[in-house]
């Protein structure tokens, strides 16, 4: 008692100090973020500029593209030394602020007709490949908890659900970080395969985007290759995710019950407390910013503010998720969980694709 | 221990980052932050 006592006064005396510190290690990430952000939209507009002043007739290739090539470049290569670190790791909470100022763009109207699609897309979708991704990891024969990581992780939304599934299934720290290598090395390969399937298929921005957000595993990088495509392909992929995340509590609460019924992992005591806990509250501030642009609370050159904070914001979580992806590490972690992610996520690929040309077709996107 | 400091981490994350992007809206909203371009 007397350690935890003196622990908890140090922490009180120190904790400006400390918070002090933690912001001051930040800085130097962040300005590596925005210093590989800012060149890949430095890149694009001059590609750009180059090429209309000379009249050469060359495709755009987003910022998004070259963020994210620019970061694997010095993560693969120099590294990201340690003082970087931690800014670096700030990338998802530049993603989170971006969607939620990027409800800005959409009106309530609108989140309710393409996120109920979503949502009904997404319960099909999760049912069929929860469902292949156990078959298949018996077939492989994966420890069956890691089997549930990859399949809630490949099935909603990537390293966030299988970081809420590990203390709820009781999974080993082992199975966690492979689940989640296997998920990220997935996640960089759609970032340049979605874009190019997509434009072979001549899929319209609206069903690209759909598809973006209900097959890309991490949130991070299904906004990415839905900006890969177009802005509003971009839009409606993170509508599509975040509609997907939302989920993510009744997930992990069925997985939760099952493997407390088997006796591997504690019984879940209060169940609504559980879903609220998991519950990632970004959706809530996306929602609001919708409702209060849907109001007219913001005139319209506010509006064009608030989405282009929000591209700032994506801006740093593109640079993120280049500069955190070592294939060195992803590498060390084995063949078969990223051979049962990679035909699970084929599978994922190809059910919400007909999935997403069905909705077109019959419930006009 | 390290799966409550987890789990509290990924709660403020979420919270800290609605929390700036309300606060951005705000400021923006009363013309306190002059337009931002891209």
């Amino acid at each position: 008692m007397a350690t935890a006592a003196n622990t908890t006064r140090t922490i009180g005396l120190d904790e400006p100090i400390h918070l002090g510190r933690r912001i001051v290690a930040l800085v130097p990430g962040l300005l590596l973020l925005a210093a590989v952000g800012y060149a890949g939209k430095f890149i694009e507009q001059s590609i750009a500029a180059y090429t209309k002043s000379h009249h050469i007739v060359f495709p755009n290739i987003e910022y998004v593209l070259w963020a994210i090539v620019l970061g694997l470049l010095i993560a693969n290569t120099v590294g990201v030394p340690r003082i970087f670190q931690p800014g670096v790791a700030t990338y998802e909470f530049w993603l989170k602020a971006g969607i939620v100022l990027l409800g800005s763009r959409f009106l309530l109207g609108d989140i309710l007709h393409l996120g109920g699609i979503s949502l009904l897309l997404v319960a099909v979708a999760l049912t069929l490949s929860l469902t292949f991704m156990h078959i298949l990891g018996r077939s492989f024969k994966l420890k069956p908890k890691l089997t549930s990581l990859l399949a809630v992780g490949s099935s909603i939304c990537g390293v966030s659900a299988i970081i809420a599934a590990k203390p709820a299934i009781d999974a080993d720290d082992e199975d966690a970080s492979y689940a989640i290598a296997a998920i990220l090395a997935l996640g960089a390969l759609s970032l340049f395969t979605f874009p190019l399937i997509g434009h072979s298929l001549h899929l319209s921005d609206k069903a690209y985007g759909l598809w973006a957000g209900l097959a890309v595993d991490n949130t991070a990088e299904a906004t990415a290759a839905g900006a890969l495509y177009s802005d509003a392909a971009g839009k409606v992929a993170v509508l599509a995710k975040t509609s997907r995340n939302a989920l993510i509590g009744f997930v992990v609460l069925a997985y939760a019950i099952y493997w407390a019924s088997r006796g591997q992992a504690q019984a879940i005591g209060n169940k609504a407390q559980f879903l609220w806990q998991k519950f990632p509250k970004f959706v809530l501030g996306f929602l609001l910013i919708s409702l209060l642009a849907t109001l007219s609370f913001f005139t319209k050159p506010q509006l064009t503010s608030l989405a282009n904070l929000s591209r700032w914001a994506f801006l740093l979580t593109f640079a993120g998720v280049g500069l955190r992806t070592s294939f060195r590490e992803l590498g060390k972690q084995g063949w078969r969980p990223f051979a049962v992610g990679a035909i699970g996520e084929v599978f994922i690929a190809l059910v919400t694709l007909g999935l997403v040309y069905g909705a077109d077709r019959f419930l006009h996107l | 221990m390290p799966e409550p400091t987890a789990r509290r981490r990924g709660l403020s994350l979420d919270v800290y980052a609605v929390a700036l992007a309300l606060i951005l809206a705000l400021l923006v909203r009363l013309n306190v932050i002059p337009t931002v371009k891209w």
